[in-house]
């Protein structure tokens, strides 16, 4: 069992006004454990629909999903839930924190409902922000960080409880260039020295080229797929 | 235009609308409906006492009522009889009366009432008596030594309808009267305390046992229906004044007589005032809160309109439209619910007989059918409609004053 | 899964709170408002009540009253209580009584050199009769009766007003004694009695209870054992104590103890029917607040739907987030709950101390022992009873809007715009 993500023959179409459109059709897709992949493709290719298919957020029309061995269609809503909780990390284009609460609270917020105790929800989301490189910055609130600084501690929450998988869609969409560039480059450095299989779907040729295996979709399917 | 526009901007959101529109409905078919449950009692409170040998005017010798006693007595009654006759308006009725303080008693028991001598057929017309006979039966004007009791002074007597009772009191000679008098008939009242109090005989027994010649106590007027303000009352009391001298007469009208009445009625009105203002206030907040809110979301727009060259004297005045439709729909749906559950009530009424001792230590009737006086209506609709108007100012101010740019900064 | 810890569960709450100051401001103002209002009516109408029982008890009822069974309702002169100092003797040894006294009515026929009157007589031990009653304090003329007199009254002012009579003045009675024989005497006025209450001025004649046992054939028996408890609260304490110590006497047989309600059932019942029409009205009030408050509930969760749904996303059960929620708008509704309980006590307890000027209705109140200046009573009960109302109601109304979060979909709300 050496596949984290397992899709077999996914299709997926969305009802717009009185049309169909098919998101995703007729995909299958496996995906290694400690991989760091890229699914790219033109807005409207379905990458944001298949991450969310991945993540457990959206249901397939058709096809079975595998995540860390378990089958999607088979788990009640709320053991989706805890499958997410616990074994899926999302990073997001934007959104990704809550207002309120400051960095570190933020981080802390998944162990909470993970049901950590205090003291080591406090190490741990200290920790993990060191490793992002957001220390002295623990209290400070989503709106006063940098973009690129609140994708970091998205990241951070991400993993912070070693999940399976990291699900990222258009992490670096709204960032500049540079600050993508160095958010990949966490993302990698995490990939590596904290085993974390990382899916994250972009449309920028630059992001492509930091992804061990690369996943074209082009109007729902695949029509590259390459290991670097 | 305008007013389309408000419309329209008010359904933008609907739940948002149909909420506090519930808030404003509530509070005003509140208002309404408690307002005439409060009115239907003060109607029939004043109808129980006014029947409660009161009538909308009485006419007494001076210093009776501050001394009700044989010696303050209308000697000749021809004079009164005359001013009512000619006065009298359509529809309304007279009685004269001898009332005096008494003492009944039998073999076993004896206690304080009021005495009263009445003229039976004219008395019917005028006090609830006519109508309160439940056993045996009413008076008639050739009965002689006979008296009609309440049914609480019966049962405390232990006594039965064709026993005798001895009425004793003080004649126009000071001396001590006393008479037998055969019971011929009981009579209910709305309260205990009024079957307790008095009883009745003759006018011509009263007279004779009080050695009164055709003197009497006082004269009573009852008009059909009741006014609640008295303007009709003071009207012909005005008139008789003038055909009586008023060195030998008083005509007062029932404010006059009942002042713990009067004083209750207005004691009423305060507090629907003030429960009016308080609900108000309730809803207010909501308003200012929910325009406040359609504001914000539309910063935008109102920026918008504001680099189009709109004054923000019409930003304003587009905010309050709003408000005034908002408000007007719920003010006409709560009516509507108002005046329905009063009217359905009204045939039926609540009936409050369950807490008869309650009932009768606040004087209130033992059925209330409320009923709705228009003035109360357009009340409750003009505070809600103009408090809201001039709460709704703030938002429309703040709305005014967002510039261009601020507005559109704020995504 | 339920949280170890919900700190930051509430300090969420509070932040989200504040992050609309201006519309929180307001909703708290609308519950603090209602609260106030709640408060301080509460309090004034309880106040009130108090009042009303007690210028009744000390006036004429007291707290508890040992009467011959039948007594009460027929007012018979021969159901008696003899040897009421026995009765005393048992009252002595229970706690919490206050004061007790003896009393014997008869209705007779009063007289002047002028009029006559029907008039409940009554006989009073002076001494004790202070001590249970406010009546040796509303003597506006010539004085109180003391033990030692004999054939001396005191009158109420408009029964002696009708009497035309003043201290000094004779009276003379006539009524019938216990046995049947006519009991007749003549006696001085020696004081006027003002209450105010018009029914009880009206009505009121009472000379010493021994010159009363004389002249009415009554032996040493009475009508009435009256009895005043220390505090309102000991009543049925002490009514159960009462019975037993009678029964324990083998005077149970015959006698009753009867509390101020069975004394005078009206008042009891006006009460309730006054608190239920005014339950109806804060009801009311409360319903309307909830309404005015909702929208704020409703939009505090629909503007934030995308944070809920990415909450969601990674892993938020919608149970938690009804709870995120409800922690939320009920804090909000707790800090104008008890903003409005201490701005409500604050008022209620400046008014109990200067009390409330009801002139305008004072002749109508005075006839229900309720003086022209109010005195609100601020207690737990006013204080909480409304508030705790209001906090029941507003969490039905944020309830609604919470459940609605049930329905949401991550996909769909992070998309919401």
């Amino acid at each position: 069992m050496n596949n984290i993500v397992e899709l077999e023959k996914i299709k997926k179409t969305y009802l717009q006004g009185k049309v169909d459109i098919p998101a995703i059709n007729n995909v299958s897709l496996s995906i290694k454990k400690g991989g760091f992949v890229a699914i790219a493709g033109p807005s409207g290719s379905g990458k944001t629909t298949l991450l969310n298919i991945i993540g457990g957020l959206d249901q397939p029309d058709s096809g079975t999903v595998r995540v860390d061995g378990e089958k999607f269609e088979t788990l009640t809503p709320s053991r989706l839930a805890e499958l997410r909780l616990f074994k899926i990390g999302f990073v997001f284009q934007a959104y990704n924190l809550i207002p309120v609460l400051s960095a570190a609270e933020n981080v802390e917020f998944v162990m909470l409902l993970q049901g950590i105790p205090k003291k080591e929800r406090l190490r741990k989301a200290h920790a993990i922000l060191d490793d992002v490189g957001l220390s002295g910055k623990y209290n400070r609130r989503p709106a006063e960080l940098s973009g690129g600084q609140q994708q970091r501690v998205a990241v951070a929450r991400a993993i912070v409880s070693n999940p399976s998988i990291v699900l990222a869609d258009e992490p670096t969409a709204n960032l500049d260039s540079k600050t993508g560039q160095g958010l990949l480059e966490l993302m990698k450095t995490m990939n590596k020295e904290k085993k974390v299989t990382f899916v994250f779907s972009t449309h920028d040729k630059m992001v492509m080229d930091y992804a061990g295996r690369l996943v074209r979709l082009r109007d729902g399917s695949i029509f590259d797929d390459q290991s670097k | 235009m305008y007013s389309q526009l408000a419309w329209r901007n008010i359904w933008r959101n609907p739940r948002r609308t149909i909420v506090i529109m519930t808030a404003v409905i509530i509070g005003v078919f509140s208002m309404i409906f408690l307002c005439g449950l409060m009115r239907g009692m003060e109607v029939e409170m004043i109808r129980n006492n006014l029947a409660t040998l009161t009538g909308n005017i009485q006419i007494h010798q001076k210093g009776y009522r501050a001394d009700p006693v044989v010696e303050n007595s209308m000697t000749d009654p021809v004079l009164l009889e005359n001013a009512i006759k000619t006065n009298l308006p359509e529809g309304a009725a007279w009685a004269m009366r001898v009332r005096v303080n008494a003492i009944v008693s039998n073999a076993r028991h004896s206690t304080g009432v009021t005495f009263v001598g009445i003229d039976p057929a004219k008395e019917a017309r005028v006090s609830f008596i006519g109508k309160a006979v439940t056993d045996g039966r009413y008076l008639n004007s050739d009965d002689t030594n006979k008296i009609l009791i309440g049914r609480a002074l019966l049962d405390k007597f232990k006594t039965k309808i064709g026993h005798k009772l001895i009425v004793m009191s003080q004649d126009a000679d000071d001396e001590i009267a006393s008479t037998a008098f055969r019971i011929v008939g009981t009579f209910r009242a709305e309260m205990e305390s009024t079957e307790k109090a008095y009883v009745f005989v003759t006018l011509s027994d009263a007279q004779k046992m009080l050695k009164l010649k055709n003197g009497i106590s006082e004269a009573a007027i009852a008009f059909k229906g009741q006014s609640i303000d008295g303007q009709k009352e003071k009207a012909l009391a005005q008139k008789l004044k003038s055909r009586l001298p008023d060195s030998i007469y008083k005509v007062e009208t029932w404010p006059e007589l009942l002042p713990m009445m009067r004083e209750y009625l207005s004691l009423f009105d305060n507090f629907i005032y003030i429960w009016y203002f308080v609900v108000f206030i309730a809803m207010g907040f909501g308003i200012v809160n929910t325009t406040l809110m359609a504001i914000f979301e539309r910063m935008r727009e109102f920026g918008l309109l504001k680099a189009l060259g709109m004054k923000p004297v019409s930003i304003i005045r587009g905010v309050i439209t709003e408000s005034f439709f908002l408000l007007v729909s719920g003010i006409i749906i709560g009516n509507i619910a108002g005046i329905i559950t009063v009217f359905l009530i009204n045939r039926t009424g609540i009936d409050l007989s369950a807490l008869a001792a309650g009932v009768e230590m606040w004087g209130m009737p033992r059925v209330i059918h409320p009923e709705l006086w228009i003035i109360d209506v357009i009340t409750a609709n003009l505070v809600v409609l103009v408090l809201g108007l001039v709460v709704s100012i703030y938002p429309a101010a703040k709305a005014a004053r967002f510039t261009p740019i601020e507005a559109l900064e704020k995504t | 899964m339920m949280s170890v810890n919900v700190k930051l569960d509430v300090k969420m709450a509070w932040r989200n709170i504040w992050r609309n100051t201006r519309r929180s401001v307001l909703t708290i103002s609308a519950i603090c408002f209602a609260c106030m209002i709640l408060v301080f009516m509460l309090s004034f109408q309880l106040g009130s009540y108090e009042t009303m029982i007690n210028a009744s008890v000390n006036m004429s009822t007291g707290h508890l009253q040992v009467q011959s069974a039948g007594y009460h309702k027929k007012k018979s002169m021969r159901l008696v209580v003899s040897q009421p100092g026995e009765i005393g003797g048992i009252l002595e040894k229970i706690p919490g009584i206050a004061a007790y006294t003896f009393r014997a009515n008869a209705f007779s026929l009063v007289s002047s050199n002028k009029r006559s009157r029907g008039v409940l007589v009554t006989g009073i031990d002076p001494e004790r009769e202070a001590c249970v009653s406010t009546i040796k304090t509303m003597i506006s003329h010539g004085r109180y009766l003391e033990q030692s007199d004999t054939n001396q009254v005191i009158v109420g002012n408009l029964l002696a007003k009708s009497l035309r009579v003043k201290p000094g003045d004779e009276l003379t009675i006539l009524g019938q004694g216990r046995d049947g024989s006519i009991a007749a005497t003549a006696v001085i006025v020696k004081g006027i009695l003002s209450s105010g209450i018009d029914a009880f001025d009206r009505s009121t004649m009472q000379i010493p209870l021994q010159y009363f046992q004389a002249v009415y054939s009554m032996g040493d028996a009475v009508h009435e054992v009256v009895i005043t408890a220390k505090s309102l609260k000991k009543v049925s304490k002490i009514k159960k104590d009462i019975q037993k110590g009678i029964d324990a006497a083998g005077r149970g047989n015959g006698l009753v103890v009867l509390d101020w309600m069975e004394l005078i059932p009206g008042l009891l019942q006006g009460i309730e029917m006054d608190l239920v029409s005014g339950m109806i009205m804060y009801l009311v009030l409360i319903i309307v607040v909830a309404f005015s408050i909702l929208n704020t509930f409703l939009m505090s969760i629909f503007e934030r739907t995308r944070e809920f749904g990415m909450l969601m996303a990674i892993g938020t059960t919608p149970g938690r987030l009804i709870k995120l929620v409800l922690i939320e708008s009920m804090s909000l509704t707790l800090v104008g709950i008890v903003l409005g309980i201490v701005c409500g006590s604050l008022i209620t307890l400046f008014f109990q101390s200067h009390g409330i000027d009801m002139s305008g209705s004072s002749e109508f109140m005075k006839q229900y022992g309720i003086p022209a200046r109010l005195y609100p009573r601020l207690s737990l009960v006013s204080a909480l009873v409304g508030p705790a109302a209001v906090f029941v109601i507003t969490f039905l109304a944020a309830l609604f809007p919470a459940v609605g979060i049930r329905k949401l979909k991550p996909v769909e709300a992070m998309t919401h715009i």
